[in-house]
């Protein structure tokens, strides 16, 4: 195990952020899934020694987190939150961030240009922070964690606002990692984002783990409710003419430059999505987000049953 | 579980100086250094020119005086104190606003060397604009002649201003890290406290950062003192304290 968390819970003030969790999380990959506020940052926060448990305890390759800071030669971390040193190019950013775990220059500077490749940054990493695309800056923010190369990534909503093409090259970057033997826990409100990378799940929901093991036992639960996606395009209307072509999606309407479209069967909606934005027959696909209402209805189901 | 401090506070010093560069409140830091100079430029012109910029019981106070006045008022009542209040308060405290300082805590580094790093680069940067101010005021204002014996005050009034821009510093550092807000309680301390304990009798004077620095050996020991205490404590809070960062 990896992570062992015995009656974990964290209050902010009268406010229970985590509600006595103990769960493990083996080698691997494991998603950890649940609506906003579920309480999966807070976990992360936990887990990587940014907070501290108000009760419980928690162990990080065997070893207590907080206050510990050599552990973090063998975690790395992506937040949630939108924040950098905005006017920093990419590559300065991720090589001051190197240099802190002790690297020389050289060393960071080359450490930061294979994490910059990574993310498929390196062309860009000569150009501010501030002037990325909110994909770009998920994906420098990912260099950020990996550019040490840790033995344990938590990830936390990594795919979030990135287009389809790079939602997919960040997919494979992350299943990858796992692959060389190291272990990733990535949090996502998206059933199929998670599914995507591993079926070993902890479910969440008001500060609790609800669940935990296979995926593919809430997948009708999930699939059940109808899924919107909202996607930001350089042409809006020729993208909703072709996804309205495919049988995949029940509705289509616009809000500003965006498409909010519902699916009954993401999987399906997703690759086509992909495919039509490699095709570019529709123009840039600049951001795909999905709120976490379909998500919610499911948990207020298991909750009420 | 102690980890290293000097070596990782190197590098957070590298950071935050780039970082500082680009802060907010530079422009502040750049029109505090920049106004004596151009308040000295004005008064040797009118000097120049036969009139008095200020007078006291009828009496023309040269530009050498004025100096001095410059230096304790001017400098050390509002520019160094404000300095500290303003950039002290943000060392932390901004990485904390801006929820930067997720990027720091997940680092192999003990706490207590970002506040170090950090507090190094404050002082160093401060430092590099405020003293070669002073130096520009005095060339201007005093004259060619009373250059040389007053070099040995000009370089007692530089020892000053800087221990000043350290305890200050130091100070206000402390306060952000242990406060959520701390720009206004160091506001009410410099502008609100000092100016009113120093006039008071009595010891409260002693509760301030001001009355140490009048030149004195055992003076520059008590803000010494202030400094370290001050640093160390913002170091020791940090490794202890919580942030819950606004999402």
């Amino acid at each position: 195990m990896i992570i062992a968390a015995e009656h974990l819970s964290k209050w902010y003030g009268h406010v229970s952020g985590l509600n006595d969790v103990t769960v493990s999380v083996p080698e691997g990959i494991t998603g950890l899934l649940g609506p906003n506020g579920a309480g999966k940052s807070t976990f992360m926060k936990i887990v990587t020694g940014q907070l501290r448990p108000s009760t419980g305890s928690v162990r990080v390759f065997g070893e207590p987190i907080w206050g510990n800071p050599a552990q973090y030669r063998r975690l790395g971390f992506c937040p949630e939150q939108d924040a950098f040193y905005e006017h920093m190019t990419g590559m300065q950013w991720v090589e001051a961030l190197a240099r802190l775990h002790g690297m020389s220059h050289d060393a960071a500077q080359a450490a930061a240009r294979q994490a910059l490749d990574a993310v498929d940054l390196l062309d860009v990493g000569d150009r501010k922070i501030g002037a990325y695309s909110k994909g770009m800056r998920q994906r420098v923010k990912l260099a950020q964690a990996i550019v040490h190369e840790p033995q344990l990534l938590i990830l936390d909503e990594p795919l979030s606002g990135m287009d389809p093409i790079m939602r997919r090259r960040t997919i494979r970057l992350i299943t990858d990692w796992a692959r060389a033997g190291r272990s990733v826990i990535v949090s996502s409100h998206i059933l199929h984002e998670i599914e995507a990378m591993t079926a070993n799940i902890l479910l969440m929901h008001n500060g609790r783990v609800v669940a935990e093991g296979n995926v593919h036992q809430i997948r009708g639960l999930i699939d059940a409710q109808p899924h919107r996606v909202s996607i930001r395009a350089e042409q809006p209307r020729a993208l909703a003419q072709q996804l309205l072509a495919g049988d995949d999606v029940s509705s289509v309407r616009f809000d500003g430059d965006a498409v909010i479209v519902e699916t009954p069967r993401p999987d399906s909606f997703y690759a086509r999505l992909t495919g039509i934005a490699a095709s570019g027959e529709a123009g840039a696909v600049d951001e795909v987000t999905s709120p976490d209402d379909n998500l919610q209805a499911v948990f207020s189901y298991l909750v009420k049953s | 579980m102690t980890a290293p401090l000097f070596g990782p506070a190197r590098r957070v010093f590298e950071l935050t100086l780039g970082e500082m560069l680009w802060a907010r409140r530079t422009a502040f830091m750049a029109l505090a250094a920049g106004a004596p100079i151009v308040i000295a430029i004005l008064a040797r012109l009118a000097v120049v020119n036969g009139s008095a910029v200020l007078t006291v019981n009828g009496n023309r106070i040269g530009t050498q005086a004025m100096f001095e006045t410059a230096v304790s008022v001017l400098y050390l009542r509002f520019i160094v104190p404000a300095l500290g209040v303003f950039y002290g308060t943000s060392l932390i405290a901004d990485e904390v606003e801006d929820r930067t300082i997720t990027y720091l805590f997940t680092r192999p580094i003990a706490r207590g060397a970002i506040v170090l790093g950090k507090y190094l680069a404050y002082l160093l940067c401060v430092a590099a604009v405020v003293l070669p101010s002073l130096a520009l005021v005095f060339l201007i204002m005093v004259p060619f002649q009373n250059m040389g014996p007053l070099f040995g005050k000009l370089l007692t009034d530089l020892g000053i201003l800087a221990l000043g821009l350290a305890a200050y510093g130091a100070l206000f550092l402390w306060a952000g890290v242990s406060f959520k807000r701390p720009l206004v309680g160091g506001l009410v301390f410099i502008f609100g406290w000092e100016p009113l304990a120093m006039v008071l009798p009595g010891y409260l004077r002693y509760l301030t950062i001001a009355h140490y620095l009048q030149a004195s050996a055992s003076n520059v020991a008590s803000v010494l003192a202030i400094t370290a205490a001050a640093v160390l404590l913002a170091m020791r809070t940090i490794q202890t304290r919580e942030y819950v960062l606004e999402q």
